[in-house]
């Protein structure tokens, strides 16, 4: 069911970072920073690379991870799509990548957090993205 | 941003409501633009709001509350209404709030004051009372708690609560998406066709960028649910607090709170303060302003005659 796949070096000549979400407080609930470090082992890589993965529309995403002092690494998330430089950001395909990019981070966490509540939480409000698919 | 302190007060641009045709106000407090509206003369009657409201929810108020002789203050939680809206979520504190409203409420020089709290109104309004009594009349007080376990059922539960604000969901969904000032709100009303004709546009327009709507998944995420949550100590001393203080309150509930059930709530509340009014019902959920305005002012108005000896 997932269709996120992380990239370890993708090609990034000729693109640009477009930010389209910014999590202040990715421990709020802690299992969620330790799913970051887990997946991405920000243990070791710190902040020395971004996370990148591969979305459902084929754009690359990069995941900035955020450090601040005094509190456990990563404490906040910026996400930025890898758009062709020059070119615009197809707003309906980034909703639908950022919608499976939670559906997968809610699977990675795990435990009493699960993608079946995820998807009825977008159903209840609406959302096209947890409609469509 | 709060960045340097600038020469004007007057906002970047006007409101315009039939239902809201009051003239906006601005203070700097702690930084912030806070817009307010300050209607009528008389002792004044605070009404405060919660998440992700603005004075707009108590426009039903206004009108009844001045024809009675009293002055009606309106303030915008600073990240709500037309107050300025920070962009980092660390900006945002409960002790700050409270220090937002005590900075509005003391430049306006407020005395011998009713708060009127709901939501998330009721920890930040009683935060202010309890730290500024000599400036306090009375207390009215709707769907909202004041202590720190046990939350309601419904903020322990995955689906919807906590998934809704969860890491990088609630940017998402309550900042990309809007979710909470549109569906949210209208899912928390009795009368949602009247709600969604009158009222929803206006709640979803006054935060029209995802970064506009930080303060909507930051407040949820302020809801204790154990004891190493944010803000623990400072709802322990709300509920000391409020268990010695002895102002006269009004407590008003809907009868069809999810949220906030009044016989959970409103019974604690009572517990807490065994002199307190009521509760007294009215047709609503938990934004019961929508469903029984001008009934709540109404009720509010028979209080604070009563209890100043005034006839009704």
């Amino acid at each position: 069911m997932t269709q996120i796949e992380i990239i370890d070096n993708p090609e990034l000549d000729e693109t640009r970072r477009a930010l389209v979400l910014t999590e202040d407080r990715v421990g709020h609930y802690p299992e969620f920073r330790d799913f970051f470090v887990r997946r991405f082992a920000l243990n070791s890589a710190g902040l020395s690379r971004p996370g990148y993965v591969r979305a459902p529309s084929g754009m690359i995403y990069a995941l900035v991870f955020i450090g601040r002092s005094g509190e456990p690494f990563p404490d906040g998330i910026e996400i930025y799509a890898l758009p062709q430089a020059l070119e615009v950001l197809d707003d309906t395909n980034v909703d639908r990548d950022l919608w499976a990019l939670l559906r997968w981070i809610i699977e990675g966490v795990g435990g009493e957090w699960r993608v079946e509540d995820l998807d009825a939480t977008g159903r209840l409000y609406q959302l096209s993205a947890a409609t469509a698919g | 941003m709060n960045a340097e302190p600038r020469a004007t007060e007057e906002p970047p641009s006007r409101f315009t409501h039939q239902e809201w045709p009051y003239e906006p106000r601005f203070k700097r407090v702690n930084g912030w633009r806070m817009h307010y509206i300050d209607e009528g003369s008389g002792d004044p009657v605070v009404l405060l709001h919660g998440n992700p409201a603005w004075g707009f929810l108590y426009r039903k108020f206004v009108k009844p509350l001045t024809a009675a002789g009293r002055r009606v203050i309106v303030p915008d939680m600073i990240g709500f209404g037309l107050s300025e809206k920070p962009m980092r979520e660390q900006a945002h504190t409960l002790d700050g709030h409270i220090a937002n409203l005590t900075g509005l409420l003391r430049q306006l020089n407020v005395c011998n004051a009713t708060i009127v709290c709901h939501d998330w109104g009721g920890p930040t309004g009683l935060g202010f009372a309890l730290s500024n009594p000599d400036r306090v009349h009375a207390l009215v007080i709707m769907s909202t708690w004041a202590w720190p376990l046990p939350p309601a059922e419904f903020h322990k539960r995955i689906f919807p609560w906590r998934m809704m604000h969860a890491p990088v969901v609630g940017p998402y969904l309550l900042g990309r998406h809007n979710a909470l000032a549109g569906r949210g709100m209208y899912l928390s009303v009795v009368d949602r066709k009247k709600f969604a004709t009158e009222a929803q546009r206006v709640y979803e327009d006054i935060l029209p960028d995802p970064g506009s709507r930080l303060l909507t998944w930051t407040w949820p995420r302020w809801i204790p649910l154990d004891e190493s949550a944010r803000g623990f100590a400072r709802f322990e001393w709300l509920e000391r607090e409020l268990k010695r203080s002895k102002f006269p309150t009004l407590l008003v509930w809907g009868r069809e709170d999810e949220v906030f059930d009044h016989k959970t709530f409103a019974t604690r509340f009572k517990k807490l303060l065994p002199h307190a009014e009521g509760p007294e019902l009215v047709t609503g959920r938990h934004f019961l302003q929508e469903d029984s305005g001008v009934e709540i002012a109404q009720k509010i108005n028979h209080f604070l005659d009563r209890i100043e000896g005034r006839p009704s």
